[in-house]
């Protein structure tokens, strides 16, 4: 039983770490990339701002690519809390999320 | 026995259970909203209400069946979630009597560790309830201990293991991700890091609540509809009947929008000093972990994930600082959840025994229940946590003596 229980832990740890910390920092990224889009004060998070740096519209573009990601994977995880209360569950076999009757 | 007497039972059986999943909703808002509370990212008000709605909305979400949610920890139920014969009798007063004591045991650790602040888990203290209940009813025999080699199962593969290794977790994948989108984000202005990250706590935020609802409402329906099989009112073990289903998912909305202040208040500034990131990062983490150890059938507490995550936010964060003094207490409340209310499950089911079983010993726990409740709901008052002093400057948890400073100034 303790080796079931290590391996389900395992696989746990590893999924919440891709989506759990993942997503958060695409998030980031995106944050980021705004920044840098709309040219907002760079410098540290404590107003080092002397300088308004340069607008990058590569970075708008950059922040809305994340942003989309970081919507589909809730859009994944909200579809997964329906899908189980209805009794089925996602399956990645075929890469993008399918839902299929809970085995 | 009369009939009426244990329709009476079945009745108060009911009553109670809806209170335990009222206690369940305030003493769990805290682990989607804290953090956004703590950090400004929703007015407190509104961010109980949203919590309370996604509470609900989860609990109509999972139509899945929840009859045999006992056969975790005891054995009461068949695999297909028919109680045993062995309990029907009488229409199933001991059976009844055994889920409303293990009730009262749950409700009253609940209240007890909500007067002190401090969050522990509801789904350990209504599996420590009736743990006790049982054995004090039916004896140790009663109680599922473990699982065998095929699967995890039973006190300590459902309940005891997952309690000790989720936190830690939620921890990691908090605290990695905190580390990470600092570094990302320090050259980025406090301002937009501010307004952009309050929008992502929101998201996350939001899922855990539906989860939450998801999760916490079914385990309540699953102990009425098993009352109500007992009882002989209800024969199917794969549905629940609706107004079973209604009654939970708004008893849990009205103790989540009620707002555990006292469990928010410590999670959201007794534990570490939270910013917008760092409530983003904890409630993904506690998102990530609660779906994917649900997508996995591995059980675990929502209270241990978001406690461990809101630990991990203050780990990943350079330079911040942890009240360790205040995680002590809490993995202290955690330890101690389990065994405690099944004492008090194991004390309230011999109360009722000693008068004799039936319904004065239901009628005598009922009674005894509402007075320790009014008890200690009495000294909460004393000295109160409301939407209005929760993100008041951190002093010391909420005592119940009243021997420190009152937080409201």
């Amino acid at each position: 039983m303790f080796s079931l229980f290590v391996q389900d832990a395992w696989k746990v740890l590893l999924y919440s770490l891709v989506l759990g910390a993942g997503l958060p920092i695409v998030f980031a990224l995106g944050v980021r990339s705004l920044a840098l889009g709309s040219g907002v004060p760079g410098g540290s998070a404590d107003g080092d701002t002397a300088v308004r740096p340069a607008q990058h519209p590569l970075g708008t573009v950059l922040a809305a690519i994340c942003f989309l990601v970081v919507i589909a994977g809730v859009v994944v995880g909200l579809t997964y809390v329906i899908a189980a209360g209805k009794g089925e569950q996602l399956s990645f076999s075929h890469v993008y999320p399918t839902i299929v009757p809970k085995s | 026995m009369a009939v009426s007497e244990q329709l009476i039972i079945v009745i108060l059986v009911t009553v109670v259970a809806l209170g335990f999943d009222f206690t369940n909703g305030f003493h769990d808002t805290g682990n989607a909203m804290a953090t956004s509370i703590a950090t400004g990212a929703l007015p407190p008000k509104i961010a109980v209400a949203l919590s309370a709605v996604l509470n609900l909305v989860g609990a109509f979400l999972s139509v899945t069946v929840a009859v045999t949610v006992t056969n975790a920890v005891v054995n009461i139920q068949d695999s297909n979630g028919d109680p045993l014969p062995a309990y029907t009798a009488d229409h199933g007063q001991a059976l009844l009597m055994i889920i409303l004591a293990g009730l009262v045991g749950g409700i009253l650790w609940n209240l007890s560790t909500w007067l002190l602040g401090l969050p522990s888990s509801s789904s350990h203290a209504l599996f420590g309830g009736l743990i006790g209940a049982t054995v004090a009813g039916i004896g140790w025999g009663g109680v599922h201990w473990t699982g065998d080699s095929t699967k995890l199962d039973g006190v300590l593969g459902k309940v005891v293991l997952p309690a000790v290794v989720s936190p830690v977790i939620a921890a990691l994948v908090s605290a990695v991700g905190t580390f990470l989108i600092f570094r990302v984000t320090r050259r980025v202005s406090s301002g937009l890091n501010d307004r952009g990250f309050r929008l992502g706590q929101i998201g996350t935020a939001s899922l855990v609540s539906l989860a939450h609802g998801t999760n916490d409402a079914q385990k309540t329906m699953g102990v009425i509809t098993l009352a109500l099989i007992g009882y002989g009112s209800w024969h199917h073990t794969t549905s629940i009947p609706l107004w079973v289903k209604l009654a939970c998912a708004l008893a849990i909305a009205t103790g989540t929008y009620v707002g555990g202040w006292r469990v928010i208040r410590t999670l959201g500034k007794g534990l570490v000093e939270i910013e917008a990131r760092q409530g983003m990062a904890a409630e993904g983490a506690s998102a990530a972990v609660i779906l994917a150890s649900s997508q996995l059938g591995f059980a675990l507490s929502t209270t241990h994930v978001a406690t461990g995550s809101i630990l991990g936010s203050g780990i990943g964060k350079p330079g911040a600082s942890v009240r360790w003094g205040i995680a002590g207490r809490m993995v202290v409340a955690w330890v101690i959840t389990l065994p405690m209310a099944g004492l008090v499950g194991a004390l309230t089911w011999w109360i009722g025994d000693v008068v004799g079983g039936g319904l004065p010993g239901a009628v005598l726990i009922v009674v005894i229940l509402v007075a320790a409740a009014s008890f200690i709901f009495f000294r909460a008052h004393h000295q109160p946590v409301t939407s209005d002093n929760v993100n008041d400057e951190w002093q010391g948890a909420p005592s119940a003596g009243g021997t420190r400073q009152p937080v409201a100034a």
